[in-house]
């Protein structure tokens, strides 16, 4: 078993309080699922305390590859309970609007969903890393393993075909 | 392939995207990009929330280091858990290069035949015939110890089915030997080499045929041509080869085992007619019916007498295997003679240790790199496999 230091631990807490609610809110986007998301979030955490001392600078930052980890765990997650269909399904409300939200908020988040379900798994997944994970195109590349340039131009082409299905829903 | 104007476009459409996201607020002018901006922030507000509960709990382990929970089998004596994909994908190929090397090296056998280069080996069939059972393949003999090594060193063994020769019914094989030999040693010590070799001779039933001698101005030299009795061959070759060093050797094996039946077949036939020619004389009533016969049986008794000496040429081709020694000899120290001698030996033995050390290295590394090569084709196309079942969960 490693020997942690104190302040590698530290570091990793830092590391974890940056992060944790975007981690999250990119596994939930995916496996659509509270419980299933928190397992995820948390074994990829845990994933990452483990093996943090492979993690090499050079290869880009902390952030992109703890996103990687807990790509990789969502996924096994999916592929593990066949969650093809939920994939595909609506996704569930995991923050329910108070009472102040207002109706058009409602009515958009609604038609963004919908728009969503219309989305290839890989442009949901982009726009998860990048709505809900909140990385740059730069981490996004590193994490899909491809060039910034191609992130950013499939990235577009997403969102694009995203507004374009809330155009055609409204 | 993008145009350009729409590289422009998506670069100025991402820009907005992440000014938006920066700002929290739509700010281009641009009717699509503002949209985009708008969509942009509805995702992101839209991003699923922690709960708050799991977030302390999730935090609290974090500050603990993920340390093993009460109850929980301590991660310290956990088995490390083995991916057996990549370990297959890796294992696979390495398993069948071992195969592949095995199949094409196959195990040591007592190959061998007529007039085939073999080295130095003696079945010890006994002080009589050279004999090996059953015709097939010998296992190889123990190779003399010399002194230095021999050129070809490996096993004298039966010839191969399909040699000229070949008597498949035949258990006992007779197999003609020769073998040559050749001993280098200071000039000095070639007199007392050569005496070295009588003994040799001497001491395992044999004796010397031929032997040649000089010892003039320009070096010494000898040659012998020795007999030695095939079941003392063995003994007979790691005496001489530690009389002096063997710098080369070589060893010749024929099956003569046909011949030899064919020769005794003949041999009983010809007695038999002669038997017969014979109780016929007896019968015979008639002086031109006996002379007809005496005539006949005259025939058969030369033909039974070259028969008899054709056995026996054979007999003791077999019996014994001819060994030729060449001695040659060295200028210089024999060992004592000097700083520059031993220095010559240093940088000699130096050179031969460099050169074996080469040979290994050349023979590991043809092994590993293909080795090599193919595990990490095989790492490569385990992880993309992964990978594209990984991604499947998104398709």
């Amino acid at each position: 078993m490693p020997v942690v230091s104190a302040t590698e631990t530290e570091t990793f807490a830092a590391l974890y309080e940056r992060t944790f609610p975007r981690v999250y809110a990119y596994v939930a986007s995916l496996v659509r699922d509270r419980s299933a998301a928190e397992d995820v979030t948390a074994q990829a955490f845990e994933r990452a305390y483990r093996k943090r001392s492979s993690y090499r600078p050079r290869r880009g930052s902390m952030e992109a590859w703890l996103f990687g980890i807990a790509r990789n765990a969502a996924l096994d997650e999916l592929r593990r309970r066949k969650r093809r269909a939920t994939l595909e399904s609506d996704p569930e409300d995991t923050s329910a609007p108070s009472l102040e939200d207002h109706a058009d908020l409602a009515l958009r988040r609604e038609l963004v969903r919908a728009a969503m379900a219309t989305l290839e798994g890989n442009e949901r997944d982009l726009i998860a890393l990048k709505f809900s994970g909140g990385l740059s195109n730069a981490e996004i590349a590193r994490v899909l393993g491809m060039s910034e340039t191609n992130a950013g131009t499939r990235l577009h082409r997403a969102l694009t075909k995203l507004r374009k299905a809330c155009d055609d829903a409204s | 392939m993008t145009h350009p104007e729409d590289t422009a476009t998506i670069e100025r459409d991402l820009r907005a995207v992440n000014a938006a996201l920066s700002g929290g607020a739509p700010t281009h002018d641009d009717p699509t990009a503002r949209e985009l901006q708008e969509l942009a922030l509805a995702l992101q507000a839209d991003s699923p929330v922690p709960d708050r509960t799991f977030a302390h709990e999730l935090g609290a382990r974090v500050e603990a280091g993920f340390a093993a929970e009460p109850g929980a089998r301590s991660s310290r004596f956990r088995l490390p858990r083995l991916n057996l994909l990549p370990v297959a994908g890796v294992a696979a190929p390495l398993l069948l290069i071992v195969a592949v090397v095995f199949a094409l090296g196959g195990p040591p056998s007592g190959g061998g035949g007529n007039d085939e280069e073999t080295s130095s080996g003696d079945s010890g069939g006994g002080g009589g015939a050279e004999v090996l059972d059953g015709g097939g393949v010998a296992a190889a003999p123990e190779a003399p110890a010399g002194r230095s090594s021999s050129s070809a060193e490996g096993a004298l063994a039966a010839p191969p089915a399909d040699a000229p020769g070949f008597a498949p019914a035949q258990r006992q094989r007779r197999i003609e030997r020769s073998i040559a030999m050749t001993l280098t040693a200071p000039d000095e010590e070639i007199p007392a080499l050569a005496d070295g070799v009588n003994r040799v001779a001497a001491r395992n039933g044999g004796f010397v045929l031929s032997s040649e001698l000089d010892t003039g101005d320009g070096g010494s030299t000898g040659s012998y041509e020795l007999r030695i009795p095939s079941g003392r061959l063995q003994a007979a070759l790691r005496g001489l080869a530690g009389l002096g060093t063997v710098s080369s050797q070589s060893q010749n094996g024929q099956d003569v085992t046909r011949d030899f039946v064919t020769a005794a077949d003949r041999l009983e036939a010809a007695r038999a007619e002669r038997r017969s020619l014979l109780r016929r004389l007896e019968e015979a009533d008639t002086d031109e019916a006996s002379e007809a016969l005496r005539v006949r049986l005259d025939l058969v008794a030369g033909e039974i007498n070259g028969l008899r000496s054709q056995l026996r040429e054979l007999r003791l081709r077999t019996d014994y295997a001819i060994v030729s020694v060449d001695l040659i000899g060295e200028e210089g120290d024999s060992g004592s003679g000097g700083a520059g001698g031993a220095f010559d030996d240093a940088v000699g033995d130096a050179k031969n240790l460099l050169v074996g050390f080469a040979g290994v290295l050349i023979r590991v590394l043809a092994v590993a790199i293909p080795l090599s090569l193919i595990a990490g084709l095989g790492w490569l196309v385990t992880g993309a496999t992964r990978r594209r079942r990984r991604e499947s969960a998104l398709a």
